[in-house]
């Protein structure tokens, strides 16, 4: 299988960084992950850690505002940067002639971001971010679904419980104070791991990397994830929830409380995920889609969560005049089949997943990424190299097992939407 | 370079010296059957996409059956003359072969990305599908309903209901681009099993067609197993559909489609913009970027970044071989609707009555000059580029002269292209949105008539 190469270093600042070289690309990915996510803001501040990232890209002590995203454009590049619930990344792709922009803006920004904040700034992407709620949840069919599953499955004082995107309410509440106290918290070199993958020089990359990223001082110790990680194994009970909602099709979405990704489980739920609902083959889309005829589409993941306890969620879209109560029963009954599942099912999700870890590969922005997420998140990028054994080392018999133990009734949270004033 | 070095960061550093990218060498070599192959290596992962391109685009359907193209393309996998669905799924998937197929105006496109060591059964299973589907009436069916089904559900998406919606009111009726690629609930209730595979019989052939074969493989490779699947396959597609395109509209209306409580207004500025082959192509490349192609550009950077209206603002020219639609796009809160128009038509205007600084023509020509590497990272963004060649009959080299050509453009090509080609007394704005709360404001900006149009009737189900 293929070997990415990896080579580690660690800076006195408490930076780590992993390089990671292919000659043969034209381009160079620069990719900074912070452990810093939603999981991260304290009751109030839902959406915070999300407007934070948007700040990131106003200009810092040398960098112009909005100058960030031009320099990076007139190279030819592309950028962005997202949030989630365990992590806050930045990442550019450029021609490989421009690392040293790349690693110029990171540093500036991780340095020196606060001596170009102001009030006016922070106003104007809290209009955005409020935007960016209308434009995803509230003006959308079943946009919310992920805010009110999260609520669902994990307990209240759980850091998963809120939602990423923020209320209203709290987003406008975050002040300059907020900014400023949550830079100084979490955004140091001690809590971040910055990838290089493509073409450069290694040697010259570290030089770069020691003369940007050096002179910024270590940060405090990151404080404890606020509320309790240590979630039950199981959800306990069933949750449940029907709204009316402005949607044609009445959609189910079914969520289980899992472990964390990295467990032994956790790869299990993975290939459970592709077994039920990754191509035209999967056991939902054979069964429900195409046999039965009650699904439009059926949609599976298990989310790579690592703080105590992760979920797999699935989505099934009842097709028109099919209704909840022969939907449901039927959804159940395919997932019951899980806990006898072939032998065959299994090494079609293996073969799936394993192709498409190599089709992605072939990107340096999606290697350094993974690389940044295996450092960040286990403290060892070489798991890239590693991933799919774990995967492949998933058993019918673990598929089967998993199924029994976490699929059932008493561990899963039920949430549907129907069309407002009946069914479609 | 010394080791003393400081490290100046109170300015950008300047970039290391240029090195050449060159798209990569295409072979091509043509079967006695009329089917073009085109070969590129690419790429170190073992990893190999094929892809069909056939002049079996939805500009070849009947207006009636609009949405057929998609279906049938959506349905070629659905089982052939030997295998169920379940068993074209299963034999792919037990490979790790991912397979698409979807209709685009121009074209249907057809691939499959296989690791390399897969290819010689992928390829088999891949040509059996485009080759002998069955077209069972009850998988025609079942797709057919899965493809009325979504667009019910896009009835609902106000960004996928402006999309569908604006069309018809830039292009003038007759024209094949005023309907959605998907078809209308209408045209795709009345589409029956015989229709599929008349439609198949009639544009799925090879002759004119090509298979591109991109990543870990050689040309004389990638020859023996095309003429090995697909040499013996015969055909003729119909001709190229051929048609005027006209605009919708003669002076700038405002049209809202009513969705009561929406909470933002997706806006649609659109036009009748330009064909693929315009002579103007480059220049307008490089003035859109300037308008709304990029992150820096000036909608953007007016509605997003100044006035925090929305969490977008884009614009764009869709280039097919008849002209396509010219769209403003983004979604903002329903409150600040006519304050957005206003500023998307007011950075129109300047664009077409100021020249742009030279600074910012340079910007947006170095971002669309520089950025093909980044673009070219995987077999199947080379796939997608082999096919803009393919589709629009131009040569091999063509990527290597585009970035020079688009180094030429100046301040005053975008200027000139800006006032030629941005017609704002014609625009028809599209807005869904809360049209209590909208109309009066919109109506105020003095623009052009305010039609309020109901959001999509009850279709039956």
């Amino acid at each position: 299988m293929i070997q990415i190469p990896i080579e580690q270093h660690r800076l006195d600042n408490g930076l780590r960084v992993v390089l990671s070289r292919d000659p043969e690309a034209a381009v160079v990915a620069v990719n900074l992950w912070y452990a810093v996510g939603s999981r991260n803001e304290r009751a109030g501040r839902t959406g915070f850690a999300h407007l934070f990232e948007h700040m990131m890209f106003q200009g810092s002590a040398h960098v112009p505002e909005t100058a960030h995203f031009a320099f990076i454009e007139q190279a030819g590049g592309s950028l962005n940067g997202s949030t989630w619930l365990d992590r806050t990344n930045y990442f550019e792709t450029l021609p490989s002639n421009y690392l040293e922009l790349g690693l110029w803006l990171e540093s500036d920004r991780m340095g020196w971001l606060l001596d170009a904040l102001t009030q006016e700034k922070l106003d104007n992407q809290r209009d955005v971010v409020k935007n960016e709620r209308r434009w995803r949840v509230d003006n959308q069919p079943y946009g919310d679904w992920d805010e009110r599953i999260q609520e669902m499955v994990f307990p209240p004082d759980h850091p998963y419980h809120h939602s990423l995107i923020g209320s209203m309410e709290d987003l406008d509440a975050a002040s300059l104070q907020d900014v400023e106290q949550f830079f100084r918290t979490f955004y140091a070199p001690n809590n971040a791991v910055l990838t290089i993958a493509g073409e450069f020089d290694p040697g010259e990359a570290m030089r770069l990397v020691e003369g940007y990223f050096g002179p910024i001082p270590c940060g405090p110790a990151v404080p404890p994830i606020p509320g309790c990680t240590a979630a039950p194994p199981l959800i306990g009970e069933e949750v449940r929830l029907r709204i009316e909602h402005d949607v044609s099709l009445p959609r189910m979405y079914v969520a289980y409380r899992i472990p964390p990704y990295g467990s032994i489980e956790w790869y299990a739920a993975e290939v459970a995920a592709h077994v039920l609902a990754a191509g035209q083959g999967s056991l939902l889309t054979r069964r429900l889609v195409r046999g039965r005829m009650l699904a439009q589409d059926v949609v599976a993941f298990a989310l790579p969560l690592v703080a105590g306890a992760s979920m797999l969620t699935l989505w099934v879209t009842g097709r028109p005049g099919v209704e909840p109560e022969r939907l449901e029963p039927a959804v159940f009954e395919e997932l019951a089949s899980l806990r006898q599942v072939s032998d065959d099912d299994v090494a079609r999700a293996a073969s799936l997943l394993e192709a498409r870890h190599l089709v992605d590969l072939q990107k340096m922005d999606n290697r350094a990424d993974l690389l940044s997420q295996f450092a960040t998140l286990f403290g060892d990028p070489g798991r890239l190299n590693t991933e799919l054994d774990r995967l492949r080392a998933v058993t019918p018999a673990d598929v089967r097992g998993f199924a029994e133990r976490y699929l059932g009734q008493d561990n899963r949270a039920v949430l549907w939407y129907l069309p407002r004033g009946g069914a479609a | 370079m010394s080791e003393a070095r400081t490290f100046d960061r109170s300015r950008a550093p300047t970039p290391g010296p240029v090195r050449p990218f060159r798209f990569p060498h295409v072979e091509r070599a043509l079967l006695d059957n009329g089917l073009t192959v085109l070969t590129a290596r690419h790429g170190r992962l073992p990893v190999v996409t094929a892809a069909l391109v056939l002049e079996a685009g939805a500009a070849a359907e009947p207006a009636e059956r609009a949405g057929l193209a998609q279906l049938v393309a959506h349905a070629l996998d659905a089982g052939t003359r030997t295998r169920s669905a379940d068993e074209v799924a299963w034999a792919l998937e037990r490979l790790g072969v991912e397979f698409n197929a979807d209709a685009h105006w121009d074209a249907a496109i057809l691939s499959i990305v296989t690791p390399r060591d897969r290819l010689e059964p992928a390829l088999e299973l891949f040509a059996e599908i485009a080759r002998e589907p069955a077209f069972r009436a009850e998988e025609v069916e079942r797709l057919r309903d899965e493809q009325l089904a979504e667009i019910l559900q896009r009835q609902k998406e106000p960004g996928a209901l402006a999309a569908d919606r604006a069309p018809g009111f830039i292009f003038a009726p007759g024209v094949p681009y005023r309907r959605p690629l998907g078809g209308t609930y209408g045209s795709v209730a009345a589409i029956g099993v015989e229709d599929v595979r008349a439609f198949y019989r009639g544009w799925y052939a090879p002759r004119g067609a090509s298979l591109l074969v991109v990543g870990d493989i050689d040309a004389a490779t990638a020859c023996t197993l095309a003429e090995s699947r697909f040499g013996d396959w015969t055909g003729q597609p119909g001709a190229r559909p051929s048609f005027e395109v006209r605009p919708g509209v003669q002076r700038a209306t405002v049209f809202v489609i009513d969705r009561p409580g929406s909470v933002q207004s997706e806006i649609r500025v659109g036009d009748v913009g330009l064909e693929r082959g315009h002579p103007d192509y480059v220049p307008l490349q490089v003035m859109n970027s300037l308008l709304g192609g990029a992150f820096t550009s000036r909608l953007n950077m007016n509605l997003r970044e100044r006035h925090g209206f929305t969490y977008g603002a884009h614009s764009g020219f869709a280039f097919r071989r008849r002209p396509g639609p010219f769209l403003i796009q983004t979604a903002v809160a329903t409150e600040v609707t006519a304050r957005a128009t206003e500023e998307i038509l007011r950075e129109v205007r300047r664009l077409r009555d100021e020249a742009a600084p030279e600074a910012e023509v340079a910007a947006s020509r170095d971002y669309l000059a520089g950025t093909l590497p980044l673009e070219l990272q995987t077999t199947e963004q080379l796939a997608g580029r082999l096919a803009d060649l393919v589709v629009h009959d131009l040569p091999d080299d063509y990527f290597d002269r585009n970035r020079q050509q688009i180094l030429a453009v100046t301040a005053a090509d975008v200027q000139r292209v800006a006032r030629e080609h941005l017609r704002p007394e014609r625009f028809a704005i599209v807005v869904v949105g809360d049209a209590g709360a909208i109309v009066p404001g919109l109506e105020a900006l003095g623009i052009g008539p305010v039609e309020v149009h109901q959001g999509p009737a009850q279709e039956p189900v």
